[in-house]
């Protein structure tokens, strides 16, 4: 394999691994915080727009992590 | 007699799909994602300085939402009645959303002073990622394409300057410099951690900068490359009944992609707030 190609398939690999290994961590974070959400919701249906704004923010915060590994994935494909 | 009827229906759409998958799909398409997101300039002029004062097709797009905006908010307000239509009922409900959804509930004092900012950033990014979501041709050889204005990080990070700027400012005039700074570390913590708390706090500082524009940007582009993907995939696969799930499945992440313009408008509105908030009413 000459040294383009080895490039060519670093870049891809490399886009491909951090998109996928950086969607595990706020895929499971997103999970617990919206179902704890859920949770308090059922028990306390009261506070239900309280905890759904609050619950708003806390997805906001945590899928940027995501977004941040699917930016470097597209640095990796079209700038590096 | 019901159930014939079934049993001809079902074998006619079996039949229908078979001779989709048997009919050959029409001439090969190069297909490029990442096309869509090219800045092609519409209107050439002179560059002053660092600036391009060039029209390109994201200053057409920030134009376009202006004039939604400009002309819905003038007619909803020359027409307003007691007993609201349907349109104004649609505008007043994103007006209460903005008031009590996200200023009235995580901001404490300077609502009012606060809320033309905020409500304006919500509706303009709103109208933005909407706005994405309609074909208008500013393509190639001006064919109907999809963009969006903040699938541009040059409009999100200035957004977000906006944000940041001003949450500095609000904070500074209601708390006085020396005080406001003080209070980004705990007062009781000892000296040498005292420092480095107000350290780590001055970088995150720069990272909700940083995060705010990235989320905003990442989302549309994310949402705009999937659609993308799923509209032109059919043209890669050469075959009508892969165009046919496609274009089916295509329609669910269009309404999820309603969803998420709506939700990164209220994020972006919110996350405002809440800094702005933070920075009025410092609680440590």
């Amino acid at each position: 394999m000459d040294a383009e190609a080895a490039k060519e398939l670093g870049k891809l690999l490399g886009a491909g691994l951090s998109m996928g290994l950086g969607a595990v961590g706020p895929g499971v974070g997103l999970g617990i915080m919206i179902g704890k959400a859920l949770e308090s919701i059922a028990r306390q249906p009261e506070v239900a727009g309280d905890v759904r704004t609050n619950m708003f923010i806390g997805i906001g915060v945590t899928e940027a992590v995501a977004l941040y590994a699917f930016v470097v994935a597209l640095i990796l494909i079209f700038v590096a | 007699m019901k159930h014939t009827w079934r049993w001809i229906i079902g074998l006619l759409v079996l039949g229908f799909l078979i001779a989709l998958a048997i009919i050959p799909g029409g001439k090969e398409m190069e297909f490029e994602v990442a096309a869509e997101f090219e800045r092609e300039v519409l209107i050439t002029l002179p560059t002053i300085g660092p600036f391009d004062l060039s029209v390109t097709k994201t200053v057409a797009y920030l134009w376009v939402a202006l004039a939604v905006i400009v002309v819905l908010t003038i007619v909803v307000a020359r027409s307003l009645k007691v007993q609201p239509g349907r349109f104004q009922y649609a505008m007043e409900t994103i007006y209460e959303l903005a008031r009590d959804g996200i200023v009235g509930s995580v901001m404490k004092s300077g609502k009012k002073q606060w809320f033309p900012f905020i409500g304006g950033v919500f509706v303009f990014i709103l109208v933005n990622n909407l706005i994405g979501l309609l074909p208008l041709p500013f393509g190639e050889h001006h064919q109907p394409a999809f963009y969006a204005a903040t699938a541009n990080l040059n409009v999100t990070l200035m957004l977000a300057l906006f944000t940041f700027a001003f949450t500095h400012y609000a904070g500074v005039r209601k708390n006085g410099v020396v005080h406001y700074m003080k209070a980004w570390a705990p007062p009781g913590a000892p000296p040498v951690l005292k420092q480095m708390i107000w350290f780590i706090h001055l970088i995150s500082e720069f990272f909700r900068l940083i995060s705010l524009s990235v989320r905003l940007f990442a989302n549309m582009v994310a949402g705009h490359a999937i659609l993308a993907v799923f509209f032109a995939m059919a043209l890669i696969f050469q075959s009508y009944l892969v165009g046919l799930a496609l274009q089916g499945a295509s329609v669910l992440i269009y309404m999820f992609e309603l969803f998420v313009a709506f939700i990164q408008a209220f994020i972006f509105a919110i996350l405002s707030a809440v800094y702005i908030g933070g920075a009025l009413d410092q609680d440590h």
